[in-house]
């Protein structure tokens, strides 16, 4: 499966509370991208939290579109990706 | 197992999770109204019947529907619906009495079901019939009307790439309830295993947890625990009596499980020897059945007879049914025949059973009954054999098995050739001319239907030369040929005309396509209705009248999938994409391409159009790859040498080119489609491709019948194509073309609006091209209101209020029903609503 950096922005920053509301609203994204086989790996925030670099598994770029509007979620700009390991050499 | 008789009595181990599911998906069937489908998946063995036979006992309100399918090599058609509508009676029985098409069926139950809540339980459909997939299909997209929690179970591990059921999982994996049983846990085990003197550990890593494997090496001999299932099951045999073992060999060979009637004519005086099998577990008996605990026991116990006695009994079996006498399925005894290697015995019945499946459109079953009965055929005339094998064509098309097809049709007209039959060779030559369009081998159909005529011709009229004409007629058109098209469909009329035939009348559409497709279906020409139905559905669509084109294509899809016409269902859905995408709606386009993308078909018409919708939108949106979709679309439409199936690749990939900034490709990338477009003088496709070619700077050809709209832009003037677009519907076209104007104010607003429409690529070539003036950053996102709805939730909500249902929603804004679906949950999320009731009464308190 292709693996996707999804990024996205958000003008009032981002704001996932580090408690139960907050583990709620990631599993509730979880399982609303499990109906497309989408898969949410990690993602990385700005520290003014106005930006995300988001780690996906999706069948196809549609898939992540289809989701994304499912979870509210903006989107900018979707690239393909291939993991680049800097210690495999050693 | 279902294919044997229920279990009953005992406590389920670890089922418990499963069984909450199962019971809240019924409470949420109960509560709306409107049914779901559950599938229960797990390997042989793991306790899917079990599991539902334990939920099916909780049941309180309603009545619960069961049936089986049955692991024969080619089942009869429809068997579990037909054994469930003899158990309703009444008006369903006397439908299902008459040997329905699966959606009359289907229309019938679903009347039934209407009446009150119900649970339809139909197991192991990973050995369904065909007409059995498409009930079960048919019944699941009109759940959302009846309150029915329908469970299917199925054997995941055996689903094959090809196995039909992965088209029906496909279209329903998402929205289904799904199931998994897992294998026991070491603990559950290890209870199981408790007092047996067995050791625990050893029984788990050996049976892995599979519980029909954990309870057959505990009923074993004790001597330690078997290698396989097979082991554990012959060691219990093998501690029976000689009677019992003769009884026990006898069931195994009757699938799924035998009448008691039947089993006294084989093995008379087996009581005792009955009483012995069922004391040990090995075999369950009710009033009129005996049968194996579980199907993986009777294969156990039937792949251990020596070949001989396999043959002996699969003979004795065969007398005893023929000689009971009265009514027993051909399908039944074509498999005894076969397992008897008792050739007469397969060809009278295979065909029989064959005929009878077509009827009911199991065309699978019908194509293998066929394919058993050729396959013993050597000896059998040849005017015979040639019929199966046209007739064996008919069903492999309708399931897509296009070589097969294909194949057989050849035979069959080399057969008829040397018989010097030449009626039935252009019969033969002009359904091969049709069966060699839909994967692309154009020249070699045209070939065949001028072939058939040259056959026929002189043999004077007859419905058999007006098809050939027809077939003609149909290739012209496809061929962008209209004048020759029209000649053959001049020679039709005559024919119809001068034979006074019945489908002849209906093809030459004398009357106009509406009438001839009313003809057609108040005689139950449901595949002729079909076929002609397509030229009216999508008709708007061409003429770029959108509303009634999305009107049409919807009214066309539901005709279909009401009537199971999957290959036309295909082509509907490409066109509701492409109708989609020319209104600039990208999420609901490739949603529809999605559907035909996902179940692969041998005719490629659909899936270029699916495949180009998909490349494009990404291509607009600047999203990943793409070319693949759009290659492989191009590269199916090639080989075919029609315009018509060449030209939108050809213009998407000169789209995606232009949006990458690689504008010298667009001459090659269009080349071969203008040449063949501009060569058979196809206005519409030059206009098409032109506007493409003139972006590159390439000279156009202003032959005649290019799209007005086209033709202005060709000419230079994009104020006025512009507007054309806009007023048309087309709102993506619309911006390119002001773009094209150079005003700076209009190419803002032909910014904003390709923002808006999320080309986000498109937007980004304006700016490459040095548009001033146009805002950087991200563009702006939710409209805000005061609960965060976007505008489209607004409206799913407004309709919401007015009562409707998602089905009613989807057909009033023209999105399909998963869109509504995602919609609504957004809204009741986004409410802090729990129901729809809820957030309508939220929605006119916050005042939306």
């Amino acid at each position: 499966m292709p693996r996707y950096v999804v990024e996205r922005t958000f003008p009032e920053g981002l704001e996932i509370p580090a408690d139960a509301q907050g583990a709620r609203a990631c599993l509730g994204i979880i399982e609303r991208n499990s109906d497309d086989g989408v898969t949410w790996i990690r993602s990385y925030v700005t520290g003014d939290r106005s930006k995300t670099f988001c780690v996906y598994d999706a069948p196809s770029p549609e898939a992540i579109r289809r989701t994304a509007g499912r979870n509210e979620l903006p989107v900018d700009r979707i690239t393909e990706v291939r993991v680049l390991d800097p210690y495999f050499h050693f | 197992m279902a294919s044997t008789i229920p279990a009953s009595g005992f406590e389920l181990l670890e089922r418990s999770a499963e069984l909450r599911a199962l019971a809240a998906a019924l409470a949420a069937v109960d509560e709306t109204g409107r049914g779901k489908l559950a599938l229960v998946r797990g390997e042989a063995g793991i306790g899917k019947t079990a599991l539902v036979d334990t939920f099916t006992a909780s049941v309180r309100a309603g009545r619960v529907l069961r049936a089986a399918c049955e692991p024969l090599n080619t089942p009869s058609p429809l068997g579990p619906f037909l054994e469930i509508a003899d158990g309703v009676g009444g008006d369903l029985a006397r439908v299902a009495a008459a040997g329905p098409q699966p959606y009359a069926l289907t229309a019938e139950l679903v009347r039934e079901l209407a009446a009150g809540p119900a649970v339809v339980l139909i197991e192991d459909i990973h050995w369904a019939d065909e007409a059995t997939l498409d009930v079960l299909r048919l019944l699941t997209r009109r759940l959302e009307s009846v309150p029915t929690l329908v469970i299917a179970t199925y054997r995941d591990d055996e689903i094959t790439r090809s196995h039909p059921l992965r088209a029906v999982l496909g279209e329903f994996g998402a929205r289904a309830l799904r199931v998994t049983v897992e294998p026991l846990s070491p603990d559950a085990v290890a209870e199981l295993a408790a007092n047996s003197g067995v050791d625990a550990d050893a029984l788990y890593r050996r049976t892995s947890g599979n519980p029909f494997f954990v309870t057959e090496a505990l009923a074993g001999d004790g001597k330690g625990v078997p290698e396989t299932v097979r082991d554990a099951v012959l060691a219990r045999a093998s501690r029976l009596g000689d009677e019992a073992r003769a009884l026990l060999d006898a069931v195994a060979v009757v699938p799924p499980s035998i009448e008691r009637a039947l089993l006294d004519r084989l093995v008379p005086n087996a009581d005792a020897a009955l009483d012995e099998c069922t004391s040990v577990g090995m075999l369950r008996a009710d009033a009129g059945r005996v049968g194996f605990r579980h199907e993986l026991a009777r294969i156990a116990i039937e792949d251990a007879l020596p070949p001989g006695a396999r043959r002996t009994l699969h003979r004795a079996v065969l007398a005893a049914l023929l000689d009971e006498g009265g009514a027993i399925d051909p399908a039944r005894l074509a498999h005894h025949g076969e397992e008897a290697a008792d050739t007469e015995s397969i060809l009278r019945f295979a065909p029989e059973a064959a005929a009878r499946a077509a009827a009911v459109g199991s065309h699978r079953e019908a194509a293998d009954q066929y394919a058993r009965a050729l396959r013993h055929a050597a000896e059998v005339e040849s005017a015979h054999r040639a019929g199966w094998l046209v007739q064996r064509a008919l069903s492999c098309y309708v399931t897509d098995q296009s070589e097969e097809t294909i194949e057989s049709l050849r035979l069959a007209a080399s057969i008829y050739h040397e018989l010097g039959d030449e009626v039935a060779e252009g019969h033969a030559r002009e359904r091969l001319s049709a069966y060699l369009w839909c994967p692309g081998h154009v020249e070699e159909s045209r070939a065949s239907g001028l072939h058939a005529i040259a056959l026929l011709e002189p043999h004077g009229p007859s419905r058999e030369l007006g098809a050939a004409y027809d077939q003609m007629a149909f290739l012209a058109d496809q061929g962008s040929r209209p004048d020759e098209a029209r000649l053959w469909r001049e020679r039709l009329l005559e024919t119809s005309i001068a034979t006074g035939d019945f489908e002849l009348e209906i093809l030459s559409r004398a009357e106009g396509p509406e009438v001839a497709f009313a003809t057609a279906l108040e005689n139950g020409l449901i595949g002729l209705a079909g076929s002609i139905q397509q030229e009216v559905v999508g008709a708007p669509l061409w003429q770029r009248r959108y509303e009634a084109a999305d009107r049409s294509l919807r009214a066309g899809l539901a005709f279909h999938s009401d009537h199971g016409l999957e290959l036309y269902r295909h082509y509907v859905l490409s066109w509701l994409a492409q109708c989609a995408l020319e209104q600039g709606r990208f999420d609901e386009a490739v949603d529809w391409a999605d559907e035909v993308i996902r179940t692969p078909r041998a005719s490629i018409s659909p899936r270029i159009l699916a495949l180009t919708t998909v490349g494009v939108v990404r291509a607009r949106r600047g999203d990943p790859d793409p070319w693949s979709p759009l290659d492989e679309a191009y590269d199916l439409a090639i080989p075919s040498g029609e315009p018509r199936r060449i030209a939108p690749p050809s213009a998407a990939r000169a789209e995606a080119a232009w949006l990458e900034g690689r504008d010298s490709e667009i001459a090659e990338l269009t080349d071969v489609a203008y040449a063949l477009a501009v060569a058979r003088r196809d206005g519409g496709i030059v206009g098409a491709l032109g506007v493409w070619r003139r972006r590159a700077g390439l000279p156009v050809d202003l032959v005649d019948g290019i799209d007005e709209v086209h033709a202005l832009e060709l000419r230079g003037e994009f104020a006025a194509a512009a507007a054309r677009w806009a007023a048309t519907g087309c709102p993506y076209e619309a911006a390119l073309a002001l773009a094209d104007t150079g005003d700076e104010a209009a190419q803002r607003q032909a910014f904003d609006e390709l923002q808006r429409l999320g080309a986000a690529a498109a937007a980004e070539r304006l700016r490459r091209a040095g548009v001033r003036g146009l805002p950087r950053g991200p563009r702006r996102t939710t409209r805000e209101n005061p609960s965060n709805l976007t505008t489209r939730e607004v409206e799913v909500l407004q309709l919401l209020m007015e009562g409707l249902r998602n089905s009613e929603i989807a057909e009033r804004l023209v999105l399909s029903e998963r869109t509504v679906h995602h919609h609504v949950s957004a809204i009741l999320r986004k409410l802090g609503a729990g129901s729809r009731t809820e957030a309508v009464a939220r929605a006119s308190m916050l005042g939306i």
